[in-house]
């Protein structure tokens, strides 16, 4: 209902203030900021005919934003939060239960993680030395340790995590939300995605909008270089002040308004004029919003000094601001499957990626929490699938989609609880399986979203991100 | 197909279920029961049980305890245990004790146990008395019911785009004053039936600038504008819609509406986004077609199985299919392959099925369709023509070249045998091996074999280059498929020959023999017979001349798609259209020349009240112009866009000043400078064919237009051809205006450029103000 009442109060606010009034505010010098400050805050909903502007929900939303923290490669849920004593004292056999038929290299004996596993928190976790900070968080997260996914291929499983499907022909989870749900800012994009050095493999289909409405695509920018024009094309105008370009926006409109005059009523037209207006503050917002230097030193260390860091303090500024969907890859150096670093070594491989990414993500939960954005924030942690516990050669892992670790915080799940488990060696998940289309029907629900009631008609199908799949895991709902 | 129902499905089951409307029994199943059973119940069922408890099985020999659970029939008759449905009592009903792994001689299904919730689904199912909709009358469920999933007969006599084309007779009206046409009847007597007036005939200026932009997508110049206003014989609109559609802008303009459906793209698509660098072949071929009014039978039949065409090949036509996405697996698992496989065969059928048939095939990839007449066999009939196809490079040059390359190819072979003799002989005459020649002193040898290799490297430096070739389709076998149970090939089902689609076709036509069968694919396609094709290239032409079809949903002629909104008129240009030739430059002419297409978009309060959303025709309802004819547009009013036809894409789309419909475009909307703007501006994305273009506004475009070097670029061309105008400013902004919206400013206009320009009148101001004239939602708009 919140949603209703912005857009309410918003449009309130626009009546008392005409569009002439606007114009001169903005002539007289006074920036969108101001303006929109006129307006109740830069937060205010859009005006009806975006096609970003809110949508009320199915039902009452445990989140209202939604960060995914995705870890391209397939992180070993061994070595991570999917602790197995076990594999210690059964190193280097190869019972049954591990010998399932799979295409991928697993068939050598099991190898124990490399990594010690302490206990952390009020419920007891165990978690492995590469993640310290986020061990400290255990108390607001809940694990499902018995994710599956159909394919152990990098570039089918990370498009199904994304799109529910092998093929990259459907819109991403991103565009579905902000297909369902708007964006709550009129100044920046509904979705953002950003990774630091490379896409993730599947690139631009993890964040496209395939056959809906080009608006719901993400925006994506390279955090590695931080231009914001990336996210935004042609955000700054080369030759002109700020002043000028209202000049320039008044006269535009004035033009547009004697055209409007003469078709009496044109809703493209009528949306146009208000996109501009919406241009003209995004011009400000975009860049502010990616300048972590605003922030206070204390939060910026909260965070480290990771580029991963640098996306997740970016992240938290950009839901702040009402961005609906924030998703974050993982890259250390250019590899578009940065976890895959695995096959080799699991030691060098995981012990770097870990290192590059665990501060910040601990920084975000933390920075949430002490704002009071967790709670209608949900944050996603996980790759495409895991990895086995039997070695690949002598100190890597190949790939395991039979089972892996995917963890949420915030946003309406239960804290400090794991659900559903691999078998005793981490291999396959036996008990509350949870499918990729389980997973993301659950995302879903917490915005407030029926996973089968969020469609849309193409090439005379009623199309969802769960396909014909899905439930809801509701045993991870506080 | 998903598991998203209407509430008034009933009756849609009524339409494609075994038993015919009209003998619904007298209680037919509540709404919510139908619901529960169709989006929990029959997934279910589907997805656990029919790989070994149905029809198909049954078919395959693999039906286990000869227990058939794809019907209520099957469920209440039972297999080898008996029966395993007790309706209203889960206790004694063995399905439900077979999902509860209660018993483990019959704990089903046999992989894994059933999840809680399912479980409690078909329990509750059960407990409500097994309501399965469509078994309401069918005691025993027949094989020849199981065998027949449609009312075959029921359905090509009662839904409209089924029936056959019948010229129906032209409406009589009031005022006859109005009606020019054919066309202009039909739509009189919908809007006299309803009580409405058409808006009075468009303004002049704004009827050939309406003209201009929809045929050629390019705004008319100020000659054309002031020749036009200065023409009162009956004729002159005429003349300019005739000149429109004999320019080569006429082929770029429509084949970008035929690309949309073609889902055009300069790469591949799938994963891996490999370039077939001949795509623009086909782009060119379609420009052509366009542009020669090639009947559109003879455009499909091209596309289909140009290659196969005897006498006069035509592969550059196949890009159709040839250039289609490619979905590929990047690894070995053999899921992924067979899923990208499926994939790719899907695309094919998919932007077949409705982009030429405008009938939703792919629906029934894993299951008959559950709203159309569409079987699964059906797909993968037309599905086996695909598999069975392959790509080829063909010859794109003359003949001549071709000749001379092969001539050059030849010399060098000739001078290569001549070589390898005289060494053969030399070494017998001489007694010298072959290979020691050269260290031979015998100087005139040495001489000889020089002179004759000498000759090689020149015959190889005059050889003419590799003649350019593209990318078509080839037949590569003749076998027929089976149905892939639930859309996995690696599940084979019943086989499925290769044949036209049972609706159109019946159930006795013939397969298809000869190679891949693309050929007589074609055939069934442009045959009289097929009501399809024709009516849905009108309604796509109607729509792209009016902003929406007859039918609203193009692409989807189907039970669930709209209803035309003047069928008699549909009809009517469609058996027009066939009978003359299936000319599609007639075809233009014929609804430009209506009375119907020349009213104002006027807004009238009262009309629009009654028909907001345009369906009767009273007015052109304004619509946004497509970002190609947007773009070029701008291009044209500065006076720099390059009007060259044809040739390989221009991959900087900012480098280029050719028409947007040159620049390269990725399916994945990543690689190229256009990809983002176009898909900005709601060009579609090419991973599948396109019904329509959706408008949308976002704040983006319009940053676009204020910051963009572009924009910017344009405005400082036009800014200063603006300034060295001859004449004072009003004189100046009145020819601008001319050149830009084709008509003269209005006071206020010129007010505003004054207060803008008499202040500062720099070449910067100049540009400016330019920028905001390029930036007007005139300029975007076809009013």
């Amino acid at each position: 209902m919140q949603f209703l009442q912005h857009e309410l109060a918003y449009r309130l606010a626009r009546q008392r203030l005409s569009r002439r009034d606007t114009l001169r505010a903005m002539g007289a010098g006074i920036g969108a900021i101001g303006l929109a400050a006129t307006l109740g805050g830069t937060n205010a909903a859009a005006a009806a005919g975006s096609p970003l502007a809110p949508k009320l929900p199915h039902f009452a939303p445990r989140a209202k934003r939604l960060i995914q923290l995705f870890m391209p490669g397939g992180p070993s849920q061994v070595d991570t939060f999917d602790h197995k004593p076990l594999l210690a004292t059964h190193a280097g056999e190869r019972p049954a239960l591990v010998d399932r038929k799979s295409l991928r290299n697993t068939k050598l004996g099991l190898m124990p993680s490399p990594f010690g596993f302490k206990k952390y928190g009020q419920c007891g976790k165990w978690v492995s030395d590469i993640f310290p900070e986020v061990a400290k968080c255990v108390d607001e997260i809940s694990f499902i340790h018995s994710m599956h996914t159909d394919i152990p291929e990098h570039a089918g499983g990370i498009l199904m995590t994304h799109l529910g499907s092998l093929q990259p022909n459907r819109p991403s989870l991103g565009s579905w939300l902000t297909y369902g749900l708007g964006s709550e800012s009129e100044n920046l994009p509904g979705f953002v995605a950003m990774s630091p050095r490379a896409q993730p493999r599947g690139k631009g289909a993890c964040w496209g909008n395939a056959f809906l409405p080009g608006a719901y695509a993400g925006a994506y920018v390279n955090i590695e270089h931080m231009q914001p024009s990336a996210v935004i094309s042609d955000l700054k105008s080369a030759g002109l002040s700020r002043e000028q370009q209202a000049e320039q926006i008044e006269l535009l409109t004035k033009i547009n308004q004697l055209q409007l005059a003469r078709m009496e009523q044109d809703q493209n037209l009528e949306a146009g004029i208000h996109a501009l207006e919406m241009a003209f503050r995004m011009q400000l917002s975009v860049p502010e919003v990616f300048d972590v230097s605003q922030e206070s030193e204390q939060t910026r260390r909260l965070y480290g000094d990771s580029e991963f860091g640098k996306g997740c303090l970016i992240a938290r500024r950009l839901v702040e601001q009402g961005v609906r969907v924030v998703q974050l890859s993982h890259s250390i150096d250019g590899y578009d499957i940065a976890w895959d670093t695995g096959h080799e070594n699991i030691v060098d491989g995981h012990a770097v990626l870990a290192k590059a990414c665990d501060q910040g993500i601990a920084g975000l939960l933390r920075d949430l929490k002490g704002r009071g954005l967790l709670d209608e924030t949900l944050v996603v942690w996980g790759g495409e699938f895991g990895r086995a516990p039997t070695s690949e050669g002598a100190k890597g892992r190949d790939h395991d989609h039979y089972g892996y670790t995917v963890w949420m915080a915030g946003g309406g799940v239960k804290k400090g609880y794991s659900h559903g488990a691999t078998d005793e060696f981490g291999l396959s998940a036996v008990e509350q399986r949870v499918h990729v289309h389980d997973l993301n029907a659950t995302i879903l629900h917490l915005m407030g979203l029926d996973h089968e009631r969020l469609t849309y008609r193409f090439s005379g199908r009623d199309y969802r991100l769960t396909d014909v799949h899905g439930h809801v895991v509701h045993d991870i709902i506080a | 197909m998903s598991r998203i129902f209407p509430l008034w499905l009933a009756a849609v089951v009524a339409l494609a279920g075994p038993s015919p409307a009209d003998d619904l029994p007298a209680h037919p199943l509540p709404p919510e029961q139908v619901d529960f059973f169709e989006n929990k119940v029959r997934p279910l069922l589907v997805e656990n049980c029919f790989s070994c408890h149905s029809a198909a099985a049954e078919a395959e020999g693999n039906l286990m305890a000869g227990l058939r659970i794809d019907s209520l029939a099957g469920l209440l008759k039972g297999g080898d245990s008996g029966a395993a449905l007790v309706p209203g009592d889960p206790e004694k009903s063995l399905v439900v004790e077979a999902v509860r792994y209660a018993n483990e001689d019959m704990a089903m299904p046999p992989e894994a146990k059933l999840r809680p919730a399912e479980i409690a689904v078909l329990t509750t199912w059960v407990q409500m008395g097994a309501p399965w909709p469509g078994s309401e009358v069918a005691d025993e469920a027949s094989p020849a019911q199981a065998l027949a999933p449609y009312d075959w007969e029921k359905i090509r006599r009662e839904h409209w785009a089924f029936r056959p084309i019948v010229k129906p007779p032209v409406p009589a009206v009031q005022d006859g004053t109005w009606a020019r046409t054919e066309i202009d009847h039909f739509v009189l007597a919908g809007l006299e039936a309803a009580g409405l007036a058409p808006n009075l005939p468009a303004e002049k200026h704004l009827l050939i600038r309406r003209a201009a932009l929809d045929l050629t997508g390019l705004p008319p110049n100020p000659e054309q504008v002031a020749a036009f206003l200065a023409d009162d014989s009956p004729a002159a609109f005429a003349e300019v819609v005739d000149a429109l559609l004999a320019s080569d802008a006429y082929g770029e303009r429509w084949a970008r509406h035929w690309l949309d459906v073609a889902r055009y793209s300069d790469v591949h698509g799938g994963f891996d986004a490999k370039a077939i660098a001949s795509t623009w072949r086909y782009r060119d071929w379609v420009v052509q077609a366009f542009n020669a009014d090639l009947p559109y039978d003879q455009f499909l039949t091209r596309q289909i199985a140009g290659d196969l065409l005897e006498g006069a090949p035509d592969p550059a036509a196949t890009g159709l299919f040839a250039c289609g996405p490619t979905y590929s697996s990047d690894g070995g698992d053999a899921e992924a392959q067979a899923q990208a496989e499926a994939e790719t065969l899907a695309d094919r059928v998919d932007t077949f099925s409705r982009g030429l048939l405008g009938l939703t095939v792919a629906c029934a990839r894993c299951h008959d369709h559950k709203f159309d007449p569409i079987t699964a066999k059906d797909y993968y009939a037309i599905a086996g023509v695909f598999r069975n196809t392959g790509l080829e490079d063909f010859p794109s040059a003359p003949q001549t070249e071709i000749d001379a390359y092969e001539a050059g190819q030849q010399a060098i072979k000739t001078q290569e045998k001549r070589i390898e003799k005289w060494l053969a002989a030399t070494a017998s005459r001489s007694g010298i091996d072959p290979a020691s020649l050269e260290q031979s002193s015998d100087e005139s040898l040495k001489a000889e074999l020089a002179e004759l290799r000498a000759d090689l490297e020149r015959r190889k430096q005059a050889a003419p280059p590799m003649y350019a070739t593209l990318t078509g389709l080839k037949d590569i076998g003749s076998a027929d498929m089976p149905v892939a149970l639930r859309g996995d090939l690696r599940k084979p089902g019943e086989m499925a020959p290769r044949r036209f689609l049972e609706i159109v076709a019946g159930a006795e036509a013939t397969p298809y023999a000869i190679g891949s069968g693309r050929l007589e694919l074609a055939r069934s396609v442009v045959a009289p017979d097929n009501p399809l094709t024709p009516r849905v290239i009108v309604n796509r032409v109607w729509g792209w001349h009016f902003g929406k079809g007859l039918v609203r949903t193009p692409s989807n002629f189907g039970v669930l798609g709209d209803r035309p909104t003047h069928p008699e008129l549909l009809d009517w240009l469609t058996a027009d259209f066939v009978e003359h030739g299936w000319s599609l430059k007639r075809l233009h002419r014929q609804i430009l020349l209506s009375s119907a297409w020349q009213v104002s978009s006027g807004f009238d309060a009262a009309k629009f009240a009654r028909d907001g959303d345009n369906r009767l025709l009273w007015r052109m309802a304004p619509r946004k112009l497509e970002v190609e004819a947007w773009r070029d547009s701008l291009l044209a009013v500065t006076g720099e866009l390059d009007r060259s036809v044809g040739g390989p894409p221009a991959n900087e789309i900012w480098q280029s000043t050719r028409r947007t419909l040159y620049a390269s475009t990725s399916r994945t909307g990543e690689v190229f400078h256009a990809d983002r703007f176009l898909r900005m501006f709601d060009a579609p994305a090419a991973v599948s064919s396109a019904e329509q273009r959706v408008e949308t506004t976002v704040p983006q475009q319009y940053l676009f237009m204020l910051n963009s070097p572009f924009m910017t670029g344009r405005a400082q061309v036009l800014g200063d051809s603006l300034r060295s105008l001859p004449g004072d400013l009003p004189e100046k902004i009145g020819l601008i205006y001319l050149r830009l919206y084709s008509r003269p400013p209005e006071p206020a206009e010129i007010a505003l450029a004054d207060a803008w320009l008499s202040a500062d009148p720099s070449p910067h101001a100049w540009q400016r103000y330019a920028q905001v004239l390029l930036s007007a939602h005139e300029l975007i708009q076809i009013e």
